[in-house]
């Protein structure tokens, strides 16, 4: 008989639990969604921006390369050799264009770090909300997973992977471009390649996966 | 306890800092998700966020090894597992600020690099990551120029762990190369070293000088030795000082093997070594560094004409190269040989190789103090001697005494009995072991011979020759003191002559076998060699190798075979008298080259009067009576022998081996007939009456005969040989001496 109270009374205590949870789940899925929203949008960003990076990128390597026929090219043994500074202002008008592009890139780096940081703020915020109810809502709830709702578990560990999928490529990027070197020809030509080795597909699929297995999440009211 | 078998982390795990754990140890440790965990695992520890398995299976342990302490580098994590106490749960804070040192890539990094450019990087990195106080924050999977991040100082300081966020201030340190970081990483293990203690310090101080006080060498206008060369032969521990002296000295090391350098394509061989040079030079900018060439006569070998290009391009490469070597450039090559002569010479000049070292083969004090170091882990009973270990291995190097350590020490395994526990190295063991492990410099040797060990005993008669053997032979090994008190020393060579078939060649076995020291033997047919000048060759070797494992004694048998005299005519510049020069100037020549040098003048600063004093003295004696090589020779025909081989000086003991008389021929017979079973009638001392004119294989035949005719007469049953056979045998013998040649042979140096 004891045994069976005490079985009523603990169901009863899980209920309590579960009723005391309601409203922790509930907030803590409106977090989830916020950040897979936010997520889902700048990724339309980030994957524009790079993009637009793309020619960029093609005209540094073109203006690289032209630099550096300029600096094989001997003009004085050419029929322009009348125009005495034809090199100088040549090279100048070259640095100029080089400047141009890497102001360009400077501003499309802006705006990634500005799509990184807006992915980072949601995916800390969400985390945040986890803590704050982390009391109350213990792992095995964190752990259900049901047909249209992924565990918290998980959703949290694809935010935190995406997170890091964004810190990872413009840490990388940034740290690229900051090492060119002005006067490094051979290098500032092959930086377009080197730009499109560091793309990462898969981990950039992982993303774009991850916002399918959560779209009927996303969707839910 | 439940155990956990660590498995491979995932690959889309790497570098988040994550460790998968099953739900239900999450829950007991009071784990939530992304709570830091400190895992201690094989001798490190590990700063970890708890993460859910994706399967949710408990058992099994991934995580990431993004934030661990040095320790844990470079473990491999198959087959291992860990209980759940060696995971606990730690509370952390959010850091003010944290102080780390930075390692990059390469050394173009660490001076191209902004600090700035540096710092940010830093700070990206570290962000959100969970760190300690002295934990190394591996990022080398960022595939950027920054590799590792070790975290010196948090702040607040009290919290053993806390989170970085994008608040903390981040403070860099030092700046340092992977290479430095890997240089200092390695563990300072005590190589120890026995009896190189003089050779090893003058190194140190060549090494000490320019690597830690430039500044002091500037300033005088000196500029400092670049390049030293270790000669010596091998087994002696070159590369072990080295490593060792480095190790001391705390600079780092590029080792360069001949080999590895050179390449197939033309052009290959010397970029390798344009490439170990920058590796030098770049290690040196942030440290001293000490670029060691092993067996540099590979790679340098003496150029010669056309025939060889590649090879010589090898050379020129690397006398370019060091002679590029800028005196602000702290470093300092070091060459190891076994062959200095078939080195370039342009190698051997100062401002390349500066200075030379040579280890020679070790004396007796050194071969003490290496047995001693070698056995300082062993467990040795009582009874080992090691001075008279050390007085058995002539010619030892170390490679050698640690085989032979090590042979001792698995006797000691093998032999010893299964239910004792404590195997304890006995002196018996070493003896056994002394059998089975050769010198190695006279592994290669030509006059290296093995034979059964006679004694005295097995010598009958000739008691007075015997004496005589013993007097220069084993009376210097056992009493040193007493030769050095007299001012005696030990003859330089000993010529035995006399009849054929009077046991010269025996003699010198029994002194060989009773006196502990190396044994070479040679006959012409060892020598011979159809080239001009190879015979002398192999002769000059043959001292060379006598003289590393000196006290040696060196058999030369028919000695009139293989020398000629010059005062033959017949071919003034034949073989053979050019033999004769060799040994001559072997004998007593000028002195020896500089690179048989062995052991330097020692000083003793024992007090006087104590044991190890008088042990010290006696091994020196031993050691100043003993450096030489002892010549024996044997001939029967001393006639044909050059005078100048036979004055004082040289070969200065001529003992005359007699003809047995009657005595002798009696304890001859005796010997011989030990092992027969003699009928009781046989009279030896009737036959030895009888045996005039017989020398000793004459006996011995004698004795075969006998039995041999017993067999034959009676039947293969016969168990005794009766007096008459011996009769017998005796009438259908011949004495192979004549009354004449004996006296011959009496007057031939007293007339």
């Amino acid at each position: 008989m004891i045994v069976v109270y005490l079985l009523i009374i603990i169901a009863g205590y899980r209920d309590v639990r579960c009723e005391m949870s309601k409203p922790a789940l509930f907030s803590l899925h409106q977090a989830l969604k916020r950040s897979f929203h936010s997520l889902e949008q700048n990724q339309k960003v980030w994957n524009s921006v790079l993009e637009e990076c793309g020619p960029l990128m093609g005209s540094l390597g073109n203006l690289a390369e032209q630099l550096l026929a300029l600096h094989g090219v001997k003009i004085p043994s050419t029929p322009l050799a009348r125009f005495s500074d034809l090199q100088d202002r040549l090279r100048f008008k070259l640095l100029l264009a080089v400047d141009t592009v890497l102001e360009k890139l400077a501003e499309k780096m802006c705006s990634l770090q500005s799509v990184r940081d807006a992915v980072g703020n949601q995916v800390t915020a969400a985390f945040q909300v986890y803590e704050q109810h982390a009391d109350t809502v213990d792992l095995v709830t964190c752990l259900q997973r049901a047909a249209a709702v992924p565990s918290i578990a998980d959703m949290l560990e694809w935010l935190q992977d995406a997170e890091g999928y964004y810190r990872q490529q413009y840490l990388r990027r940034k740290a690229l471009l900051q090492a060119l070197k002005p006067n490094d020809l051979a290098d500032l030509q092959s930086t377009p390649k080197r730009w499109e080795a560091l793309a990462t597909p898969e981990r950039e699929d992982s993303v774009s996966d991850t916002l399918l297995r959560v779209s009927f999440f996303m969707d839910s009211p | 306890m439940m155990r956990m078998k660590v498995l491979p982390l995932d690959i889309g795990d790497a570098g988040t800092q994550r460790c998968r754990l099953g739900p239900g140890l999450m829950a007991s440790l009071g784990l939530r998700i992304a709570s830091p965990v400190h895992i201690t695992i094989s001798g490190g520890e590990c700063l970890c966020i708890a993460w859910p398995r994706c399967d949710l299976a408990e058992g099994f342990l991934q995580f990431d090894t993004k934030c661990t302490t040095k320790d844990l580098k470079a473990i491999n994590f198959n087959d291992l597992s860990v209980s759940a106490k060696q995971i606990r749960a730690i509370c952390t804070q959010k850091l003010k600020s944290v102080r780390v040192n930075v390692v990059v890539q390469s050394i173009e990094v660490k001076k191209h690099s902004s600090s700035s450019f540096i710092h940010d990087h830093v700070k990206e990195m570290l962000r959100g990551m969970c760190v300690a106080g002295q934990y190394v924050v591996d990022v080398s999977h960022l595939k950027t120029q920054v590799e590792l991040i070790l975290i010196e100082h948090l702040d607040p300081c009290c919290t053993d762990a806390g989170f970085v966020t994008s608040k903390t201030s981040v403070n860099i340190g030092e700046i340092q190369t992977l290479n430095n970081y890997r240089c200092q990483l390695q563990k300072p293990s005590s190589i120890l070293l026995g009896g190189l203690e003089d050779v090893c310090a003058s190194l140190k101080e060549i090494l000490n000088l320019p690597l830690c006080y430039p500044g002091t060498l500037q300033k005088l206008g000196l500029s400092c030795p670049k390049g030293v060369l270790l000669i010596g032969p091998p087994g002696v521990g070159k590369t072990m000082l080295v490593r060792c002296v480095v190790m001391e000295v705390g600079a780092s090391l590029v080792t360069v093997n001949g080999p590895v350098i050179l390449g197939s394509r033309p052009g290959e061989s010397e970029e390798n070594l344009r490439r170990m040079f920058k590796r030098a030079s770049e290690a040196a900018q942030e440290g001293p560094c000490v670029l060691f060439i092993d067996e540099i006569d590979s790679i340098c070998p003496r150029r010669t004409g056309s025939t060889s290009a590649p090879q010589n391009r090898v050379v020129a490469q690397l006398l370019t190269l060091m002679d590029g070597i800028g005196s602000d450039e702290r470093f300092v090559i070091i060459g190891a040989t076994n062959q200095p002569d078939t080195l370039d010479p342009a190698l051997r000049r100062p401002g390349r190789f500066d200075r030379e070292v040579i280890i020679g083969v070790p004396t007796l004090h050194q071969r003490k103090s290496i047995l001693d170091v070698l056995s300082s882990k062993m467990s040795l009973s009582d009874n080992v001697d090691f001075v008279a270990l050390a007085e058995m291995t002539t010619g030892y190097v170390g490679a050698d005494l640690s085989a032979l350590c090590r042979e001792a020490a698995l006797q000691a395994i093998l032999r010893g009995s299964q239910d004792s526990q404590s195997h304890t190295v006995d002196m018996k063991h070493f003896l056994e072991a002394l059998k089975k492990v050769q010198p190695s410099c006279l592994r290669s040797s030509i006059g290296l011979t093995d034979f059964k060990p006679i004694s005295w005993d097995q010598i009958g008669g000739l008691e007075d020759v015997k004496l005589k053997l013993k007097q220069s032979i084993e009376w210097p090994m056992k009493f040193p003191e007493a030769f050095i008190r007299l001012g005696l020393s030990r003859p330089r060579g000993i010529l035995l002559y006399g009849p054929p078939g009077c046991a010269k060649t025996t003699l010198v076995k029994a002194a060989a076998s009773s006196s502990h020291c190396a044994f070479l033997s040679v006959s012409g047919a060892d020598l011979f060699s159809p080239f001009v000048g190879d015979s002398e060759k192999t002769l000059a070797q043959l001292f060379r190798q006598a003289r590393a494992c000196a006290p040696s004694v060196l058999f030369l048998d028919e000695i009139d075979s293989i020398l000629g005299s010059r005062s033959d005519s017949r071919a003034p510049h034949s073989v053979q008298a050019r033999m004769l020069s060799v040994l001559l100037n072997e004998l007593d020549g000028v002195g020896l080259k500089i690179q048989e040098r062995r052991g330097t003048q020692r000083t003793n600063c024992q007090l006087e009067g104590s044991i190890e004093f008088q042990q010290e003295r006696q091994m020196d004696y031993q050691e100043v009576c003993n450096k030489d090589v002892m010549i024996v020779a044997a001939t029967n025909r001393p006639d044909a022998l050059d005078s100048a081989l036979l004055r004082p000086g040289r070969l200065d003991k001529i003992i005359y081996v007699p003809s047995p008389d009657m005595e002798a021929r009696l304890a001859i017979l005796e010997i011989c007939t030990k092992r027969m079973p003699l009928e009781s009638d046989v009279c030896l001392e009737a036959l030895a009456q009888q045996t005039h004119l017989f020398s000793g294989a004459d006996l011995e035949n004698l004795c075969k005969e006998a039995a041999l005719l017993t067999l034959q007469e009676e039947s293969m049953e016969a168990s005794s040989i009766k007096h008459k056979y011996f009769i017998k045998s005796l009438q259908s013998m011949t004495p192979s001496l004549k009354d004449q040649q004996i006296d011959r042979y009496k007057h031939l140096f007293t007339s």
